[in-house]
């Protein structure tokens, strides 16, 4: 038994609606609506969380301890908004996952059977 | 994992439910399309994103549907076609009547205990004293129905016509649709359909809503005039659709004056007490029982039978609840076919169940793996649940549509005589009947069968075949096979007796010959033909006119037909000669009016004396032809021709000689027994609306048209109508015997099947289950047929004891089922007997593949595994 903080690796992949919340939270504490608004407009409206998904994948993230409540807010909000913010253990989940995926887009542009054309993006 | 199923955060619930307000109000900005899209984005994410159990159901439901939706759509039809007929159950005998406070409303009978009269209807004079003395009542009406001829446009039609008296209107507390009812004035003194008097106060009435509508539905006509029954009417009013007194059929109700009807030489004491036939409905006070009525309509009809000894001795007082006696005629049939179709219902839960039982049995590993690795009883069993709870959802909504699909075709299929047949429709009653039978077939058939006791058979169940769990659920399996073969025993009897009641009904001689006999009906107008001398040459041209038509063998007419609903008949004293009677002893019999020649073309054959003849005119003696059972009560064997009966009719009473008796008929159907009947000579009293009858020697249908264009040809104007054969008359009186044979047979048909394969699917699925049991067996010597012997042996004992239930649930429906059968008791041995040869047949021809599957078992294949 170490002090090391163990690989996350068995945690991965992750499912894309916890990826990219998990990626909505990577600037800092958000509240559910926000992060919901937050994965619509990066994805261009291609992904949407839903309410009852969301609140469900967070409670799930609370027990995994990815990520906590957080007691940072902007002093205008809401008293009632309960904002979440990732934990060490989530922040390494997220780029263990950022990593995993970078590798693998390497790993498909330098294979040389896929050249950078339509294939590439219908795939 | 660790939420799975945890009840969710109530300030996640709280923000939930802010952002999906938030979300709909954005997207309600951009337009309608994305509102929409919204919404159901919202609503699948509820459903299916919490993490649910019912959602999880869903889910499960989507990718596999087989077992869910199977099992849903069969106990949907079940229930559906259960529904379907309870739906005639309640608008016939639970729904309450469409009137104001209906449980006021009251049938009055009088009854004579001594005589054997349990039910007769009110005579007027009664009934005028009742509704002046008794304090029982808000009101109270009587009424008569007759069937009157209604002149259009296009043609004429026979309508059921109904004389009522005062209060009438007050009694069902209905309002007019359109225009008024009468005014207490209105029921005075006015002329009633039957009376034929013409002159005096011009005739009123009030049109049902049907006819209206059949007149072209014209608010005008209201305030203006229709043709009835040879004179012409105004209509003051129309009632609302469902105002069917005394039942839908009913067109028109016109004021009734009994004591303007029954006055002058003939009724010196005014309405008569002895002429027992009317209707009458009371509504009672308020908060007075039917029972507390009863008594004090007792007490008065004890007084008045003291004050009137000659007619109403012995005479008490007899009331129903209306409801009650509205469903009372079709109460068995309809009830009986209920039950039938409950049983079926039963039948395909117990095979649902089996099926449940089979799929738990073979997912016990699954389940038993999730309890291994940490899934605690909670989870399993609440899982369950919300698959159950789908499929009550499923099997409600399939039933419902069904439902509502299918009650036209009820009401098409039932028979027409079935009083308050209008009123079906998918009431909330029917509804909620629905889904209460849904959640219940749901729990007997999925929920019940695919629970789980403890993880106690955790170990057990993940060894190799699992013999605990399959054993215990084989053992479930064989009681519910035994229990669907006591359910098809009961079936199977049902139909049975009723299809051998049936024929037995179909076999009764109604005493003429009622093939190749075509009637018609004809109600020339009161007014053009007023004289008998014109009656009697109308109907003379008639009679000859059709009978000069090819492949007519002879014509007669009468009054009253039997198997026949419309048309007058007359029940009147009669006696001998210087032996008047004292008022309770008078006799009555059926008087009817018949042409020359009208025994021998009905094929009702002479036991003496003659028919009538031309020769027995209006200025003849006045003759008689009696029926044997009238001559037998009042000459014992003596032979009536040539005597002298005194018959109190048209006129009062007056002697006339009997010169034949013929034999008795069966007027009524053939469960009817025959009465007395006299006849009389039609051109001695020219009655105005007569039924011809056709003899043919051709099919009668073929021969419909031509008589009726020959009738028409003697007096365009005058309506010929209600044209049929005298087999389908006699069939009708049948319908509801029909109605209850067809069914119960169909469902016993279908319920045979149903056992057949839970026979089948027990004994494939034991002898699967059983196979290396089986192999052992053979490979330590047991022969193939001892091996097929075994699973014989197996299904015989499951029909047996399935047997031994179903004569314990005949016992408990044999009463039921009595009252409707005909010239058959319930235990009928022979019955009993097929029954039993028809069951063990099928068990048999069930167990026969399984058999031999068992009997071809190779044991060392078997063994290999």
């Amino acid at each position: 038994m170490s002090d090391r903080p163990r690989s996350v690796d068995h945690l991965l992949p992750l499912k894309p609606k916890v990826l990219h919340i998990l990626l909505a939270l990577a600037d800092g504490p958000r509240h559910g609506y926000s992060i919901m608004q937050e994965v619509a407009a990066r994805t261009d409206g291609q992904v949407r969380v839903w309410p009852a998904a969301m609140y469900g994948t967070l409670r799930e993230l609370e027990a995994l301890e990815w990520i906590e409540e957080s007691d940072k807010r902007p002093s205008d909000d809401d008293e009632r908004r309960r904002y979440v913010a990732l934990t060490p253990l989530g922040k390494r989940v997220l780029s263990g996952e950022v990593r995993r995926l970078e590798a693998i887009v390497d790993l498909a542009r330098a294979s040389r059977a896929l050249r950078p054309s339509a294939k590439a993006e219908r795939a | 994992m660790k939420s799975f199923g945890a009840g969710r955060d109530p300030r996640d619930a709280r923000e939930m439910k802010e952002d999906a307000e938030r979300l709909l109000d954005e997207a309600r900005a951009r337009g309608r399309i994305e509102f929409a899209v919204t919404w159901f984005a919202l609503l699948w994410d509820l459903i299916a994103g919490t993490g649910h159990d019912l959602a999880r159901a869903l889910r499960s439901l989507v990718r596999a549907p087989g077992f869910t939706v199977t099992v849903s759509l069969l106990l949907g039809l079940g229930v559906a076609a259960t529904t379907t007929l309870f739906a005639l159950v309640n608008a016939v005998i639970l729904k309450p009547l469409p009137y104001a406070n209906p449980e006021q409303l009251v049938m009055v009978w009088e009854s004579n205990v001594s005589r054997e009269r349990l039910r007769e209807g009110p005579s007027p004079g009664n009934v005028e004293d009742w509704v002046s003395h008794s304090d029982a009542f808000e009101a109270l009406t009587a009424w008569w129905t007759t069937s009157a001829t209604l002149r259009g446009r296009d043609g004429s039609a026979p309508v059921a016509g109904v004389q009522v008296t005062k209060g009438f209107f007050e009694v069902f507390r209905r309002a007019p649709l359109l225009g008024r009812t009468f005014t207490d004035q209105e029921y005075l003194g006015r002329p009633s359909i039957a009376s034929g008097r013409t002159g005096g106060q011009e005739p009123v009435l009030v049109l049902s809503h049907r006819l209206w509508h059949s007149l072209g539905a014209d608010p005008a006509l209201v305030g203006g005039t229709v043709f009835v029954e040879g004179r012409n009417w105004r209509v003051l009013g129309v009632m609302p659709a469902d105002f069917a007194v005394p039942d839908v059929d009913a067109a028109l109700w016109t004021p009734w004056d009994m004591r303007e009807a029954y006055r002058g030489a003939r009724f010196p004491d005014g309405p008569p007490r002895d002429f027992r036939f009317l209707r009458v409905v009371g509504r009672l006070k308020p908060g007075l029982s039917p029972e507390s009525a009863t008594d004090r309509m007792k007490i008065l009809a004890a007084r008045i039978a003291a004050d009137h000894p000659r007619t109403n001795a012995d005479w008490s007082v007899q009331l129903v609840p209306l409801r009650e006696e509205l469903g009372r005629s079709s109460r068995t049939g309809l009830l009986l076919v209920f039950g039938a179709m409950f049983c079926l219902l039963l039948l395909v839960c117990a095979n649902v169940a089996s099926l449940a039982i089979a799929r738990r049995a073979s997912r016990a590993r699954e389940i038993a793996i999730r309890f291994a690795i940490g899934a605690g009883q909670t989870h399993i069993v609440r899982a369950h649940l919300a698959e159950s709870a789908l499929c009550a959802v499923i099997t409600a909504l399939v039933a419902i549509v069904l439902t509502t699909g299918s009650l036209g075709a009820a009401i098409a299929f039932a028979p027409a005589d079935i009083p308050r047949l209008h009123e079906v429709g998918p009431d909330a009653r029917v509804v909620s009947f629905a889904m209460a039978l849904a959640l219940l077939v749901t729990i007997v058939g999925v929920l019940l069968p695919g629970l789980r006791r403890s993880s106690a058979t955790i170990a057990p169940a993940l060894k190799d075949g699992a013999p605990v769990s399959v054993k215990q659920a084989s053992r479930m399996r064989r009681a519910l096979v035994a229990v669907e073969i006591g359910v098809t025993v009961v079936l199977l009897v049902g139909a049975g007796l009723l299809t051998r009641s049936f024929a037995g009904l179909q076999r009764v001689d109604p005493g003429f010959d009622t093939q190749n006999l075509l009637v018609l009906r004809l109600a020339p107008d009161v007014t053009r033909y007023q004289r008998n001398e014109q009656r009697n040459d109308y109907y003379g041209r008639v009679l000859n006119s059709i009978r000069e038509l090819p492949g007519v063998r002879s014509v007669a007419a009468v009054t009253f037909l039997p198997m026949s609903t419309i048309g007058q008949d007359f029940y009147r004293p009669y006696w001998l000669e210087g032996a008047r009677p004292d008022g309770f002893a008078v006799t009555q019999a059926n008087v009817r009016m018949a042409t020359p020649g009208y025994f021998s073309t009905l094929g009702l054959p002479l036991a003496s004396g003659r028919e009538f003849s031309a020769q027995d005119g209006l200025d003849a003696p006045r003759v008689i032809i009696i029926n044997e059972s009238l001559a037998r009560s009042v000459w014992k064997d003596q032979d009536p021709v040539g005597r002298t009966l005194i018959l109190d009719y048209q006129g009062g009473p007056s002697p006339r000689q009997v010169v034949g008796v013929v034999r008795d008929a069966r007027y009524r159907g053939p469960r009817s027994n025959p009465a007395p009947e006299i006849f009389i000579p039609h051109a001695q009293n020219p009655y105005l609306v007569m039924n011809v009858i056709v003899r043919t020697k051709v099919d009668p249908d073929a021969l419909a048209r031509t008589a009726r264009a020959q009738a028409l040809t003697v007096d365009a104007d005058q309506p010929v109508h209600s044209v049929t054969t005298m087999e389908r008359l006699l069939d009708d009186t049948m319908q509801q015997d029909r109605f209850a044979m067809r069914f119960v047979a169909l469902f016993a048909a279908a319920g045979l099947v149903t056992a057949t394969t839970g026979v089948y699917a027990l004994l494939a699925y034991t002898v699967a289950q059983r196979k290396r049991e089986i192999a052992v067996r053979m490979a330590i010597g047991a022969s193939s047929s001892s091996v097929a012997r075994l699973v014989v042996m197996e299904s015989l004992t499951l029909a047996l004891v399935g047997c031994v239930a179903g004569a314990l649930g005949l016992v408990a429906v044999s009463g039921l089922a009595r009252s409707i059968l005909f010239g058959i008791a319930p235990h009928d041995p022979l019955t009993l007997a097929t029954t039993v040869a028809v069951l063990l047949a099928a068990v048999l021809a069930a167990s026969w593949l399984p058999a031999r599957r068992a009997a071809r078992i190779n044991p060392v294949s078997a063994m290999r595994i």
